[in-house]
This record gives structure tokens, C-alpha cells and sequence, in this order.
């Protein structure tokens, strides 16, 4: 095959390789052509440099080398801050999971135990994590950095919210969070107290922990307990539905809203369905407060 | 035997919630169908039909019972201070949007005067009418200070509603600036034009965007001037924007807006170098041409 189809084929070969020889040097001629081009300029614009230098004119772009040479300390100085920030931000996000992870470990026996150390971990968060955000901060930047540090504190936020909920049943305020973050700051600084802002959108991340401690606690038999964080979601879903429309970054909020309702919704939805199948529940974990239909379930599954 | 009676109702809580995304719910035939997989007999479904009132009650007074307990009350509270913020700084928002909005068409006034140099109108005559505005410009600048200064602290929370509009008076005050006296109107410069203070400043990486949208103002000044019969006009250009570049490339910039804006500068260079090439290739304004080279040295 080789020998019988070599010649011919090898001759396509060569005018193919030709052919585009010519197109490869076609289409360089205007290329070569440009960076000739740009490399002159460029080197006149080396030659002349040193040659402004001497002259009158120097001043003027001197000058402006000066003024850029502040903006870049500037630019460095900031993007550094912000960098740092965002790191310290990163650290508080996760050490706030951890803290939520540990509040769903949550069980009908050892609740106290699991809180406590929640709430012991929770408190080293704002010692170690949110003391280092204070301290990148300085005092300052406060809006301007809002961006690199607001995640870690909308879990911060989530975490304490979480941990309080379930320690006493209530919301924990903004100001009450607050007054445990200004001791972190130096007296002499501005303190970093969590913005509205934060605040709000944490506590919409909230609702979707809350759902899942409810079906934790459905599952594990504590109807009480999930009808308790119903309440409290709804109320929180409530209230937020008035300032939704007026934050900061209204687009934000609003896919956090139909997160939160679809998580309102979850928890009304497992109580519903806990109460309507009251009946068989009460039959089969044999408590018999409602005796009568107790009685009946038990007759039936018997 | 408890928890696999709540797995049950865990199973029937998730096919509920798929139920109520369904725009056609049949709950008869759901609740139908739910028992039967279940495997519930039909006198269970019946008493569950019959105590749905009273649980149906009990769920309502438990949820009057939480409207009214401290805790509640407590949460209203703290929702109608945040309310109450909430609507302040919209309102200061409004306010500084207005402000804004009228910086904005100030500075498109300014523009379209501006827009005269390609016309080849005499450029004092031009920088008159251009500079006859900047005093209405510093006006707005302290009208927004003022409101803004009504929540001290909080200047970049609201950054970005003059943003856009504080670049274009950037870009147009140092195109000006430019064009009477051939220098950049550095960052210090450019707050006291606009009579700014430390409360309310000018943002360094707002002034430098504003530098880059004045260079692309420098391609078209140069192509209209060397039609109108400036041949000089390439070089100052040329030399001036080099050296913008230069001093752009000393910043670490980080991938943002400023750095596009940035990238962009170079194709500007370039421009105004084709020019300068073009125009001295042909020895056009021939006289020019050994001065030209002379003066090129010189600067």
C-alpha cells in the first residue's frame, strides 16, 4: 500500500505543506508587519524617556509618577486589609458552622451537654475569630470593607441566634449581640458592631437550621419542640417580610424570602402531618392522652 | 415503635410540602392515597377526619398563645426600630439618588460642550463654557456631602449611588484640565476643584477610573485635530498618555472594574501611536517635521 500509493501521495503532501507555507507566511507578513510596528513605538517611547528626563517638561510627568506612586501605597495598603479581612471573615463562617453543627447533635437526653458546649465554642468563635476581624479592621472601613467580612458575621450571627433559640427559646437582639462584641475593641477605636443589615440577613439563614432542628425533632419525637421553632419561624418569616423590600440589597434579601418560606412551609407542613396522624402516633408510642382514639387506634393495629 | 411512627409522618411532611408547590392539589385523593401506602385501615382514616377539628383548634389557640407571650412582643420591638432604620436610610438613599441624578445631567451638559473640541471650535472659547459649569457641579457635590453627612460613618454604604456619576466628572474635569494646561489634574487637585473635604472625599480607585475614561476620550481628540490641521497635537498626546500609562502600570490592581477599564487604556496608546506614525511618516506639516523631531527630544 505504501510502496503502490507513496509518490502520489507524498506529492499531495508536499503542495498541501506548501500551500499552507504560503498561507502561514501570508497571514504573518501583517503581523510581523504590527509588532515591527508596536516595537518601534515602544522603543521610541523607551528613547525618549530618559531624554524627558533632562528637559522642562520632566516636572510635570515626574509629578505624576509621584502622585500614582501614593495611590499605589494606597491600592497595596487596602487590598491587603481587605484580603485579611476576608480571611478572618472565612475563619469566623466556618468555626460558626461548626458551632451550628454541634447545636443539631442536639438529642431528648443530652440537650444540656450539647448546649453547653455549643454555647462554649460559640463564645471562642467571638475570642479568637471575631477579635481577629476586629483587629484587622482597626477601627475602620467598616462599610467599605462590608463586602469582605459580611458572610462571616451573617454566620456568627446564625450561630448565636441558633444557639440562644434553643437555650431559652427567644430571639437574641441585635444590641444583645453587640454588647458582647464591644469589649473585643480597643476603647480607643470605633467598635465593630454588626449592622442592621447583617443582622437581617443572618437571621433569614436562620429559618433554614431552625427547619432542620424541627425535623430533627419531629423524628426524635419531640412534637412540643417543633411546634415551639413553628411559632418562632413564623414570626421571624413575619417580621421580615415588612423589611425585606427596604434593604440595603433588596434582590439579595428576596432570594433569601422564598428560601425562608420554603423552610416556614417544611417545618408547618411535618407538624401538620404530626397532628393529623396524631392518632396512630399516640397509639403506637402508647401514651394515652387522648384515650378514645387511642383506643381505637390500638383496636385497629392489634 | 414511636419513631417509626413519626418517619411516617416525616414521609407524609415531605409529600405534603410537595403537594402545596402543586398548583392542582386533589387532596381527597391524596389523603386516599397516603393512607394506602401506609397501609392504614379505613377506620384509622376515618377518626383522623374526626379529630381534625379539635387538633385544628388546638394549633390555633397554641399559635394565639405565642402572639401574645413577652417573647413576642419583645421581637416587635426590635423590628419596628429596624423598620423605622430601615426607612431613614432609604429615604437618605432617595435623597442622594436625586442628588446624583442631578450631577448627572450637569455633567452631560458639560459633556456635549465638551464634544465641541472635535469640532474644531477654539478650545478657550470651549473650556469658557465647560468651566462656567463647574460651579453648579461643586453645589451638588456639597448638597450630597450634607446628606450624607447626616449618618456620619457610613460614606461607602451609599458609595455606590454617585459612583458612576462622581467618574464621569472625573473623566471630564481632567479632560479639561488637559486640554488648558497639558497636565494630569492629580487626585488632590481634583477634590479641590470640586471643593471636597475629608468628610466627604473623593475615592482614589473612583478618581482613577474616571483617569481611564478620560483617555478614551484621547484617541478621537487626536484624529479630529490632525484632520483639522494640528499636526502637533499626536506628539503631546502621545507623550502624555505614554506616561499615564506608565504610571497606571506602577498599580497593583486587583480584578475588578478599574483593572478592565485599565486594559482598555492600552488600545488607546496605541491609537494615538498609528497616528503619530501616520502623520510622520508623511512628513506632514513638513516644517514640522524637523522640529517636530527637535521638539520631541526637547519635551
Amino acid at each position: 500500500m505504501e510502496i503502490v500509493f507513496g509518490s502520489a501521495s507524498r506529492q499531495m503532501l508536499y503542495s498541501w505543506a506548501s500551500l499552507h507555507l504560503h498561507r502561514q507566511l501570508f497571514l504573518m507578513a501583517p503581523k510581523s508587519h504590527r509588532i515591527r510596528q508596536l516595537a518601534d513605538s515602544t522603543m521610541q517611547g523607551a528613547v525618549k524617556k530618559p531624554r524627558s528626563i533632562a528637559t522642562e517638561s520632566a516636572p510635570t510627568s515626574s509629578s505624576m509618577k509621584d502622585s500614582f506612586s501614593r495611590y499605589a501605597e494606597y491600592l497595596n495598603q487596602f487590598n491587603d486589609k481587605r484580603e485579611r479581612v476576608v480571611k478572618a471573615s472565612r475563619d469566623i463562617t466556618i468555626n460558626s458552622k461548626k458551632v451550628i453543627f454541634q447545636v443539631h447533635r442536639i438529642s431528648k437526653n443530652n440537650k444540656d451537654e450539647v448546649l453547653q458546649k455549643a454555647e462554649k465554642d460559640l463564645s471562642a468563635v467571638k475570642d479568637q475569630y471575631i477579635a481577629r476581624l476586629v483587629n484587622e479592621l482597626q477601627g475602620t472601613d467598616f462599610w467599605k470593607l462590608r463586602r469582605a467580612y459580611s458572610p462571616g458575621v451573617q454566620e456568627y450571627v446564625e450561630a448565636a441566634t441558633l444557639c440562644k433559640f434553643c437555650t431559652s427559646g427567644t430571639l437574641l437582639n441585635l444590641e444583645e449581640i453587640n454588647s458582647l462584641l464591644l469589649p473585643l475593641s480597643d476603647p480607643s477605636l470605633e467598635p465593630l458592631q454588626i449592622n442592621i443589615l447583617d443582622y437581617i440577613l443572618g437571621l433569614a439563614d436562620l429559618t433554614g437550621e431552625l427547619m432542620r432542628l424541627a425535623i430533627g425533632r419531629i423524628s426524635d419525637g419531640e412534637i412540643e419542640y417543633a411546634e415551639k421553632i413553628c411559632r418562632f419561624v413564623r414570626e421571624i418569616y413575619r417580621e421580615l417580610t415588612l423589611l425585606a423590600p427596604k434593604m440595603d440589597e433588596s434582590w439579595d434579601m428576596k432570594s433569601k424570602m422564598d428560601v425562608m418560606l420554603q423552610s416556614v412551609m417544611k417545618i408547618e407542613n411535618a407538624c401538620f402531618s404530626v397532628h393529623v396522624r396524631g392518632s396512630e402516633y399516640t397509639s403506637l408510642s402508647g401514651m394515652e392522652e387522648d384515650t378514645s382514639y387511642a383506643l381505637l387506634g390500638v383496636s385497629e393495629f392489634d | 415503635m414511636m419513631k417509626s411512627a413519626s418517619r411516617t409522618a416525616l414521609i407524609l411532611a415531605t409529600a405534603l410540602s410537595h403537594r402545596s408547590l402543586n398548583p392542582n392539589p386533589s387532596t381527597p385523593f391524596f389523603l386516599r392515597n397516603a393512607s394506602a401506602t401506609v397501609s392504614l385501615p379505613l377506620i384509622s382514616y376515618t377518626t383522623t377526619v374526626t379529630r381534625r377539628p379539635s387538633s385544628c383548634n388546638n394549633f390555633c389557640t397554641s399559635m394565639a398563645a405565642g402572639d401574645s407571650s413577652p417573647t413576642s412582643a419583645a421581637v416587635e420591638k426590635q423590628f419596628d426600630k429596624f423598620r423605622f432604620s430601615l426607612e431613614e436610610s432609604g429615604n437618605l438613599r432617595d435623597r442622594i439618588k436625586a442628588v446624583a441624578t442631578e450631577i448627572d445631567s450637569t455633567t452631560r451638559i458639560m459633556h456635549s460642550i465638551l464634544l465641541l473640541v472635535h469640532q474644531s471650535r477654539p478650545i478657550p472659547e470651549v473650556l469658557e463654557k465647560v468651566n462656567s459649569h463647574v460651579d453648579k457641579l461643586k453645589q451638588l457635590f456639597s448638597k450630597l456631602a450634607e446628606i450624607v453627612g447626616e449618618s456620619p460613618g457610613q460614606y461607602y454604604r451609599y458609595h455606590g449611588d454617585w459612583r458612576s456619576e462622581t467618574q464621569q466628572v472625573v473623566s471630564l474635569l481632567a479632560f479639561t484640565h488637559w486640554l488648558e494646561t497639558g497636565s494630569l489634574l492629580i487626585h488632590t487637585e481634583m477634590e479641590q476643584k470640586l471643593e471636597l473635604n475629608s468628610e466627604f472625599c473623593l475615592d482614589v480607585e473612583d478618581y482613577l477610573t474616571g483617569i481611564c475614561f478620560m483617555s478614551n476620550e484621547l484617541p478621537r481628540y487626536v484624529v479630529n485635530q490632525v484632520t483639522a490641521g494640528d499636526y502637533d497635537c499626536p506628539r503631546k498626546v502621545l507623550k502624555f498618555l505614554t506616561d499615564l500609562h506608565a504610571s497606571f502600570r506602577m498599580l497593583n490592581l486587583r480584578n475588578d472594574f478599574l483593572r478592565k477599564k485599565f486594559d482598555g487604556m492600552k488600545y488607546d496608546l496605541r491609537k494615538v501611536e498609528e497616528v503619530y506614525y501616520d502623520v510622520k511618516i508623511r512628513g506632514l506639516g513638513s516644517k514640522g517635521v524637523a522640529e517636530g523631531d527637535q521638539s520631541v527630544q526637547e519635551s
